[in-house]
């Protein structure tokens, strides 16, 4: 057993004499002895070894894929080693947020840093310095953009089902409502959306690409969104960033997403990371913490937490967002993952995602497995078959290829990275053209 | 130092990726970003300078001293960032077959049990990602409580004074008004006023116990009865649950739902602000409206992801901040139940000891013992000097330890609040104690030195109401 | 044209059917250096004693309150980008018009206002 205790019997007695008592229980006398547990139901305490047995042997009853053809919010990309190494820093790791600025320059630079990538990244004026995941964002965008007289978010049934879902969770008890439109060939349907928006609409939310894959018209949503006085927000997978129209150039109020792609391993789903961006006229209805740059009574460049006034701790009940942690040590990761790879290395990647995704999205093709949808796709396609998708993920499965994500009995939402090769989407194929 | 941008050079690079070994495929052009990619260009060795040279300005709990009140930076023991790392937990997707997650999934469902154990509760779910994420879930939870028994008026929810920000906040987002009820002479809730705000519109009272300031609350049977005969809720903050995890629970003390912070009790990093990870325990007339996907084991011990139909739905993407769990199971298999109940003796026999041989100058409460933190009150000594908790807190960080929580909770003046956690040793426990009675000293001998602290710090006191009033927040190329 | 001040340390300078408001010097001096005043929308009704707005500080966020009831019709927008405007007069650095409805009895003027800060 170990308890990452720090001081002996001795010294504990030391420390009862000082304060003047004679037990630890006697620095408890407070708590109603009728309420006092006997002993926790828990297993004894481990040695560190056994403890490292034990959590291996768990990690080894997990599945890990050679190759992974699945996506639908969560991506396998590669990780440049440096990201890792030197994230893993323990000054980092251990610290907390950085409310003495004086002694958390370094941390408070490097969410600086983060911001300003994340504003060049989506063309917006300014990032806070991250949520807890792509979801909670756009259900934060959501809470951002609602005013008294306008409480309709709408949507289209081709975002992400997890976003979604917490979108409807955070509007059922704040008297907001989520319309949800029938996208056409799995994208947004224009004319729908023209017919739906109006003056209770606070704004329009989709994403690009789209649960789909697909490419949306963003620019024209955010038209639509605008003339009828609503906010247009959108979801953006920030790889796809590198190469697509920005945020910013479709005409968005605020730009989110899950920064995951950018450096952090899929993980069975977290920790990930919200990023949040809008114009300067929306900065104030900004939830979550923001770094600013000022300089100390020196003159020298200095960094502190700032527009504090928006946040709970201040504005308690009258905030605009309860958040308080946020994913600060991931945001770091991803603007380690935006320095490490620099803007051709992100151009490659995003390219390299497209190309393979096509490539194999041609090769099913030829096998049987047709794209459903019309519209360009970035890195993810939906195929449609008289083979059951299951029957197709089983046999991958044994091949050791995690295959695309069931959509129904007879569709499949493939997902490419660049991660991928020739030879492994070939070998793919190869199993798949074998099912019967 | 230099910004990254500042170190750019165009045409450097550092990460480089293998070239696709198929066609070349281009997406159409209007869908194309025709704005310059404005991200920095270093290569690899100006890379591993900047970001150590960015660590070496940040201050963890392996940097020292770390006192700061209600967050308990205990120390992150380094089994649980290497088990988190495995491949085995980092490589797996998360919308994979359940039947190729076991492992990950009797991780969920163990850490769930364990953590319903030391709460007393019936029911876990994992999904919120921090402590204020967790207030959310627990009080939609009791929304859906209310409204299931069609008892529809109870729109409100009692806060003390003395609660931390997120508390009312988080009521608001779940659609509650908010009753604030004072603290008593004893700085506990004040009976007399809670009986006054009680009635058929509760929905809940949100407590911390032990206290923002550190102290159990004695009447905490009282104020359960007066809760419960109301017809309400009584909703634990677990931020403070590592003064009593195993010696008593929440759960035992009346509470029907909790949020827990396993970045403060569990000993997972809190990595400069997240990620955190807040878990919801509730008594089993409220486990049907958790947000799902729950895990539970059937009959022939397979782990299987479960959803109520009652569910408030989802608060988060996939099952949450998985990594967490993972680091915090390994801190409480290793602990065990012995451990788990000496952590928290020691962290409160940790923050007696330093109160004890400062409070003479240093005034807290008077005649008991604090639980694992303890708020001091510099009022007096402002008065005497002009010296602020402020300008106590900035001299801390020239002697090289972190400042103490200031300024909270708002009901003392000029607060300081102290936790030095189970792990902190007594030798810098002594040397802190020398030092702050030195920096009581110092205060009546040279006032205007400490109030232009620190002087030896990274920066000196920075200009905050400049940043609020011409907010600066990226980076723009002079 | 009077001015009125208000408990809750707003003024009101009155001319026929608007008032012009602010916050009083006194006020300004305890909120500190304001980082940002949170205009009310013009249009919006307003009584008096409720909330007609916020300005925030560093670290608080104040309400203020409406001296008098009305149609709020213009705001005064050099305060957006230089709040620090009130602390530097706060008697010159009007917040908004209010087209005024009624006026309280309880508000006071300039000698009973400072007998009132010094009470």
């Amino acid at each position: 057993m170990s308890n990452y205790l720090s001081v002996t019997e001795r010294e504990t007695k030391e420390m009862l004499e000082s304060i003047g008592v004679k037990s630890l229980d006697d620095l408890f006398d407070d708590i109603p002895k009728d309420l006092k547990l006997k002993k926790l139901g828990l297993p004894e305490g481990k040695s560190q070894q056994e403890t490292m047995e034990f959590m291996r042997a768990l990690s080894k009853k997990n599945k890990v894929y050679d190759v992974i053809l699945r996506g639908a919010g969560s991506y396998d990309h590669y990780i440049p080693s440096m990201v890792k190494n030197l994230s893993s820093r323990s000054e980092f790791i251990t610290a907390y947020t950085p409310y003495q600025a004086e002694m958390s320059q370094g941390i408070l630079q490097a969410i600086f840093e983060y911001q300003s990538m994340i504003c060049n990244l989506t063309g917006m004026d300014v990032s806070n310095a991250s949520v807890y995941n792509g979801a909670n964002a756009a259900a934060e965008a959501m809470l951002m953009c609602t005013e008294r007289n306008r409480r309709t978010l709408i949507t289209f049934d081709n975002i992400r089902p997890d976003t979604l879902k917490v979108l409807k969770t955070y509007a059922a008890r704040r008297e907001i409502k989520v319309e949800v439109l029938s996208a056409k060939d799995g994208a947004a349907d224009l004319k729908a959306l023209k017919a739906a928006v109006g003056e209770d609409t606070s704004c329009v939310y989709i994403e690009q690409p789209n649960y789909f894959g697909l490419l949306e018209d963003a620019e024209e949503i955010g038209k639509i969104a605008h003339e009828a006085k609503a906010k247009f927000v959108m979801g953006c997978n920030p790889i796809s960033l590198a190469i697509l129209r920005s945020p910013a150039e479709c005409g968005a109020d605020v730009a989110v997403g899950d920064g995951q792609p950018l450096g952090l391993p899929m993980a069975f789903g977290g920790p990930y990371v919200g990023f949040m961006a809008c114009t300067n006229k929306e900065m104030r209805k900004m939830p979550g913490r923001i770094v600013g740059e000022t300089t100390d009574h020196d003159g020298n460049r200095a960094y502190v937490l700032t527009l504090q006034a928006r946040e709970q701790h201040i504005r308690r009940e009258k905030a605009f967002s309860n958040i308080c942690s946020n994913q600060a040590y991931c945001a770091l990761v991803v603007s380690m993952y935006l320095s490490a790879m620099g803007p051709d290395g992100m151009k490659e990647v995003a390219e390299s995602c497209v190309s393979y995704a096509h490539y194999l999205a041609a090769e099913l093709e030829k096998i049987g497995l047709k794209r459903r949808d019309k519209g360009e796709f970035f890195h993810e396609f939906v195929t449609v078959s008289d083979i059951p998708a299951d029957k197709i993920l089983k046999a991958l499965d044994k091949a050791g290829i995690l295959g695309g994500l069931k959509l129904s009995a007879n569709e499949i939402l493939w997902c490419v990275t660049e991660t991928a090769n020739k030879a492994q989407l070939d070998r793919a194929v190869d199993v798949i053209r074998r099912v019967k | 130092m230099n910004l990254i941008f500042e170190i750019s050079e165009p045409g450097k690079r550092c990460a480089t990726i293998r070239k696709p070994d198929v066609g070349k495929v281009s997406i159409g052009k209007k869908y194309l970003r025709s704005e310059k990619l404005d991200l920095p260009e270093v290569s690899e060795v100006d890379f591993a300078r900047h970001y150590t040279a960015l660590s070496r300005r940040a201050f963890g709990v392996d940097n020292g001293f770390y006192p700061l009140g209600s967050c308990t930076m205990k120390y992150n023991p380094k089994i649980n960032e290497e088990v988190a790392g495995l491949e085995g937990f980092t490589q797996i997707h998360p919308l994979q077959p359940e039947s190729t997650v076991q492992g990950a999934l009797e991780v969920m469902e163990t850490l769930s049990g364990y953590l319903a154990e030391i709460t007393g509760m019936d029911a876990v779910t994992l999904q919120p990602n921090a402590g204020a994420h967790g207030e959310y879930t627990g009080l939609q939870l009791i929304a859906a409580y209310h409204a299931a028994r069609k008892d529809y008026k109870r729109t409100k929810v009692i806060v003390p004074d003395s609660a931390h920000g997120t508390n009312p906040a988080s009521a608001v987002m779940a659609g509650f008004e908010i009753i604030n009820v004072p603290s008593d002479e004893e700085k506990g809730v004040d009976l007399k006023a809670l009986k006054e705000v009680v009635g058929e519109d509760t929905a809940a009272l949100m407590l911390t116990n032990p206290t923002t300031l550190g102290l159990f609350e004695k009447n905490i049977k009282a104020i359960s009865k007066i809760i419960h005969d109301a017809g309400g809720l009584l909703y634990y903050d677990g931020a403070n649950l590592n003064a009593v995890m195993g010696i008593v629970r929440p759960g035992d003390m009346g509470f029907d739902v909790v949020h827990l912070n396993l970045h403060k009790t569990f000993s997972t990093p809190h990595g400069g602000g997240g990620p955190g990870s807040g878990p919801v325990g509730c008594k089993k007339e409220l486990a049907a409206f958790l947000p799902g996907p729950l895990v539970a084991k059937n009959a022939r011990g397979v782990y299987k992801f479960t959803e109520s139909r009652k569910s408030i739905g989802k608060v988060a993407s996939f099952y949450g901040n998985f990594g967490v769990y993972v680091r915090a199971l390994a801190y409480i298999v290793t602990l065990g139940a012995e451990g788990i109940k000496s952590c928290a003796q020691h962290a409160v026999l940790n923050a007696n000891y330093l109160k004890a041989n400062i409070e003479d100058l240093y005034p807290t409460e008077k005649g008991r013992h604090c639980m694992h933190e303890f708020v001091v009150s510099m009022q007096e000594l402002k008065d005497k000097t002009g010296v602020s908790a402020m300008d106590i807190a900035k001299t801390m960080i020239d002697r090289g330890y972190h400042p103490p929580t200031m300024y909270f909770p708002l009901i003392i003046h000029e607060a300081l609040m102290f936790e030095p956690t189970e792990t902190e040793n007594k030798r810098t426990l002594d040397e802190v104690i020398k030092a702050l009675r030195e920096i009581y000293e110092e205060a009546f001998k040279d006032p205007e030195y400490m109030k232009a602290a620190p002087h030896h710090a990274q920066i000196g006191r920075p200009d905050e109401v400049k940043a609020a009033r011409t907010p600066i927040v990226r980076y723009v190329k002079p | 044209m009077k001015i009125l001040f208000s408990k809750s340390h707003e003024w009101a300078a009155i001319e026929g059917k608007t008032a012009r408001v602010g916050i009083s010097d006194h006020a300004q001096k305890e909120l500190g250096d304001l980082v940002f005043v949170n205009l009310p929308e013009v249009g919006a009704e307003v009584k008096a004693g409720e909330v007609l707005c916020d300005v925030e500080s560093v670290k608080a966020v104040s309400d203020l309150y409406a001296p008098v009831s009305g149609k709020v019709v213009a705001v005064n927008d050099e305060l957006e980008g230089a709040p620090e405007l009130i602390n530097r007069d706060a008697m010159k650095a009007w917040i908004c018009e209010i087209e005024v409805s009624e006026v309280p009895s309880d508000l006071m003027d300039e000698e009973g206002y400072q007998k009132f800060i010094k009470g």
